[in-house]
C-alpha cells in the first residue's frame, strides 16, 4: 500500500489517507477497506462500530500504520482484527 | 458571503487565544490561515479544558474553537532545522507571517522576521506581544490578565474604591479578543498598503497597547486633568446631576441602565414610561436645567418606579422609550434577545465529535454586504500536514523523510 492512498470502507462512509503502513490489511468496521467504493455498502460489524472521527490519525500500537480520517463514519478501524487507536495531541496542562 | 480575505495566505506561528484570534478574523474574512502546531503536544490552548470551574469537553472545546475556527493545521516541529525548512517553504506561499512567540524564542528556531523575510522579502510580518516590541521588557511574555487587564490600570479604574481589591477579568479571553481583532485590522491595512505601494511591513499589537487603546478616552482625561476616576459602588439611582444616568433595581432584582446624556425631549417620555406621568408636570422637572437642579428627587421617584415591576417587564415594556436604556442582561439574557441575534452573531460549525450537534460560536464584530459568517471547525491538531505539503507539490518521499525525523506530524 503507498502512502498517501485513500481507502474507502465497505462497511460505512468512512474514509482514509493512508500516512503510514507495514504488511496487513487495513479494516474498517471489521471489513477490508479498498480504493474503490464498493456497490453495495454493508454495515459495520458490532466490535467495529465504534465510529471514526474526522480530522483524527489512527495508529495501531506498534506505530507501523497510520491513517488520517479524512470523512468520517460508524465502523471503527482496524489493521488484521486488531482495533486502531486515536493518536490524540498531549497538550501541555493549562487551567484556570 | 464576501470573502474580503479570499486568496490571502496567513502562516499563524501562534498558541493560546489573543494571536490565534487574528487568525481566525483573517479566516472568517476568507483568508486561508494554515496554523502550525507542535506535531506531539499541538497548542497548549487544547490542554486548557478547566474554564471558570466548567470542564470542557476537548472534542467541543469552545475555548479553542473561538480561535481557530477556519483554519487548517499542520504540525511542525519548529526546533528542528526540518521543520525549519517546511516552515520556510511554507512561508515562501504566504502573503502574512503571524506570531506570538517571544524574541528569544523565534531568534532560536530562525523564524523571526529576518529568517521569514530571507526566503519570503513581500511577506507581511505580525507580531502579536505582551507589552510591546520595545522596551526592556520586550522578552517577557503575558496574557489578557496580566497585560490587558491588570497592568494597564484597567482592573483599577474598573473596581470600585471601596471594594477590598480589584475585580478579576471576568470573561476568558476578554482582552485576547479585542487584541485579536485590533492585530487582523492592522494586518488589513499593511495588506492594503502592500498592494498599493509593494512595500511589506512589520506589524506590532500588544496587549498592553490594546488596554491602552480602549481605555484611551479616560487615559487622555488623567493626563489633562491629573485626575484618576473609578467606577462608583453599584446604587440604585440617578447620578448626582443627571437623574436619567444610572442603574435602578427592579422589583425581582434585577437592572435597568438609563443612559440619557442629553435629556432634552426625553423628560415626558421617560417619566410616562416608567408609570410616572404625574412627574412630568411637576415644575421641578419642567425642563433639563430644572431636572438638573432637582436631580435627587428625579430619582428617587424613578428608583420607586423601577422597584414596583420586574426586570422582564421592563426588558419588554421600555422598547418603546424614546431615550437611551439597556436592560442589563447576562449572557444567557443575550442569547434570547432578538435584536442580538438578528444581526447573525451565532454561527455554527459541525462538532468534531461527529454528534451532528452543531456548536455554536461567536462572529467576529464586522460583517461584510449584511451576509451571514460561514465557516468550518477548528482543525484537530496536525489534521491538515500531508494534505497542505501535497498541495504544494510536496512529494510523497520528503513527507516520509521529515515524518520519520520527527520534523513533521
Amino acid at each position: 500500500m503507498k502512502p498517501g492512498t485513500k481507502l474507502k470502507s465497505a462497511a460505512c462512509d468512512t474514509e482514509v489517507m493512508v500516512i503510514r503502513c507495514g504488511d496487513g490489511a487495513i479494516e474498517c468496521g471489521g471489513a477490508a477497506m479498498g480504493e474503490a467504493k464498493p456497490e453495495a455498502v454493508g454495515t459495520p460489524s458490532a466490535d467495529f462500530a465504534a465510529g471514526t472521527l474526522m480530522g483524527k490519525r489512527y495508529v495501531d500500537a506498534a506505530g507501523t500504520f497510520e491513517l488520517l480520517c479524512v470523512k468520517p463514519g460508524k465502523g471503527s478501524l482496524s489493521v488484521d482484527g486488531v482495533a486502531l487507536q486515536v493518536k490524540d495531541a498531549k497538550p501541555l496542562p493549562a487551567s484556570d | 458571503m464576501t470573502q474580503v480575505m479570499k486568496g490571502v495566505r496567513v502562516l499563524e506561528v501562534a498558541q493560546f487565544t489573543y494571536v490565534p484570534a487574528a487568525g481566525a478574523i483573517l479566516a472568517d474574512w476568507g483568508a486561508d490561515v494554515i496554523k502550525i502546531e507542535h506535531p506531539v503536544r499541538g497548542d497548549t490552548q487544547r490542554g486548557f479544558l478547566n474554564m471558570g470551574g466548567v470542564t470542557l469537553d476537548p472534542l467541543r472545546h469552545t475555548l479553542f474553537e473561538h480561535p481557530n475556527r477556519g483554519k487548517r493545521s499542520v504540525g511542525i516541529d519548529l526546533s528542528t532545522p526540518e521543520g525549519q525548512e517546511v516552515l520556510y517553504e511554507l512561508a515562501k506561499t504566504a502573503d502574512v507571517f503571524l506570531t506570538n512567540y517571544l524574541p528569544q524564542v523565534r531568534q532560536k528556531n530562525r523564524f523571526d522576521v529576518e529568517h521569514i523575510r530571507a526566503v519570503n522579502p513581500d511577506i507581511i510580518y505580525a507580531r502579536g506581544s505582551a507589552l510591546g516590541d520595545k522596551g526592556p521588557e520586550r522578552l517577557v511574555g503575558g496574557f489578557d490578565g496580566t497585560c490587558f487587564w491588570s497592568r494597564s490600570g484597567v482592573a483599577y479604574a474598573m473596581t470600585p474604591e471601596a471594594l477590598p481589591g480589584p475585580l478579576m477579568q471576568g470573561i476568558p479571553a476578554f482582552g485576547d479578543s479585542i487584541g485579536g481583532m485590533f492585530i487582523a485590522g492592522g494586518i488589513s491595512g499593511a495588506l492594503l498598503h502592500r498592494e498599493r505601494t509593494g512595500e511589506a511591513t512589520e506589524v506590532d499589537v500588544s496587549l498592553l497597547s490594546a488596554a491602552w487603546w480602549a481605555s484611551g478616552a479616560l487615559i487622555s482625561q488623567v493626563m489633562e486633568t491629573g485626575i484618576q476616576t473609578r467606577n462608583p459602588m453599584p446604587t440604585s439611582g440617578g447620578s448626582l446631576r443627571n437623574p436619567f444616568m444610572g442603574n435602578f433595581r427592579t422589583s425581582d432584582g434585577g437592572t435597568i441602565n438609563l443612559c440619557m446624556v442629553s435629556p432634552t425631549g426625553l423628560i415626558r417620555d421617560t417619566f410616562e414610561h416608567v408609570g410616572a406621568p404625574e412627574a412630568a408636570d411637576d415644575p421641578r422637572f419642567k425642563d433639563v436645567l430644572s431636572l438638573i437642579e432637582n436631580a435627587g428627587a428625579a430619582s428617587d421617584i424613578l428608583v420607586k418606579a423601577f422597584a414596583q415591576k420586574p426586570f422582564a417587564y421592563w426588558r419588554a415594556h421600555l422598547k418603546t422609550m424614546k431615550g437611551q436604556w439597556a436592560p442589563v442582561q447576562s449572557f444567557s439574557d443575550l442569547l434570547t434577545d432578538e435584536q442580538a441575534l438578528a444581526n447573525d452573531m451565532i454561527i455554527e460549525v459541525e462538532g468534531a465529535d461527529g454528534s451532528g450537534k452543531p456548536l455554536r460560536l461567536v462572529r467576529g464584530p464586522v460583517q461584510f454586504d449584511g451576509k451571514p459568517l460561514e465557516t468550518t471547525r477548528a482543525p484537530q491538531a496536525s489534521e491538515h500536514t500531508e494534505t497542505v505539503l501535497m498541495e504544494m507539490g510536496i512529494e510523497w518521499d520528503k513527507i516520509e523523510q521529515w515524518k520519520a525525523s520527527g520534523a513533521i506530524a
